[in-house]
């Protein structure tokens, strides 16, 4: 069986649901901590997901603003963390929808398939050897980030939400409402996406790191 | 590198859906018993396992970057407004 890449998030969200209380019971003033704890978060899932600093910084303004708005009616139901996440995607999507971007493109599986005739590696990659922590180096992170950027949205928001901030599947699924099995077929094809534009940047025009 | 045609069959076509949920652990303990013993006998379906493996490790690995000192200010004034 495979290791599991994934923390537990206990603590946070318990920490979280007794300031979000204390919020709700009246101390407006523990606002702002509210808003510290999770303004870098959002800054970044904003710059991985509208492209630009600017779009990035309205989007966190416009979330904290409509998370103040509704948090009385906030039910505890969720954790708060994924509640958050909710409001700030469907700021990103009507934002999107706004700016009447051009549809998205939907990535086949078939894409990525190696081809009959293709040809394929039989060894393993030497990229996928070396210890990730050693392997991401400031201009592989680039790449990665650039290459995220370059991801259809509905295949792109799936890839943040669950490889990079760690949300699970089922978690994922209810901040975009969406079935799991929609989370599960967006990220295979998103990481396949992105699988080949790493093997590309190794093959091509990459120095490895000493080890 | 050595590279090959990839001999894919069916088997291992059908296992290619599944590798990022094996990755995740969503798979039941025959199914990932399958790929497994696939994967041994498959070098390229191992690698492409192992590029895939690594790809959301590194996904999961980058680095945020520190919130624009502008940014904080506005959201400060913000609360202030919002709070008074």
């Amino acid at each position: 069986m495979p290791t599991s890449p994934r923390k537990s998030s206990t603590k946070n969200n318990s920490n979280d649901t007794e300031l979000v209380q204390a919020i709700q019971s009246g101390r407006i003033d523990l606002y702002q901590e509210l808003v510290s704890r999770y303004e870098r978060k959002l800054y970044n899932f904003g710059l991985r997901m509208c492209r630009n600093a600017s779009d990035a910084e309205d989007l966190v303004q416009d979330t904290f603003l409509n998370v103040f708005k509704y948090l009385k009616g906030f039910r505890h139901e969720a954790k708060f963390k994924n509640w958050l996440y909710k409001i700030a995607a469907s700021a990103c999507i009507k934002k999107r929808r706004r700016l009447k971007y051009a549809p998205d493109q939907t990535l086949s599986l078939e894409d990525f398939l190696p081809g009959d005739e293709a040809e394929v590696a039989r060894e393993i990659p030497r990229w996928t050897t070396i210890p990730l922590d050693q392997l991401l180096n400031e201009e592989l992170a680039e790449v990665l980030s650039d290459t995220i950027h370059t991801l259809p949205e509905k295949y792109r928001i799936v890839a943040i939400l669950r490889d990079v901030e760690g949300f699970s599947t089922a978690e994922t699924a209810k901040i975009l409402d969406i079935t799991p099995a929609n989370v599960k077929v967006r990220l295979h094809r998103a990481r396949l996406f992105l699988r080949d534009k790493l093997k590309n940047y190794f093959e091509h025009d990459h120095n490895y790191p000493s080890t | 590198m050595i590279t090959t045609t990839h001999p894919h069959n069916a088997r291992c076509l059908d296992l290619f859906k599944k590798l990022s949920e094996y990755i995740d652990q969503e798979l039941d303990a025959a199914t990932c018993r399958q790929i497994e013993q696939h994967v041994k006998n498959c070098p390229p379906c191992q690698a492409c396992l192992e590029t895939l493996k690594t790809t959301a490790g590194l996904c999961h690995r980058i680095e945020e970057a520190p919130v624009p000192t502008g940014l904080s200010d506005r959201l400060k004034k913000m609360i202030n407004e919002l709070t008074v």
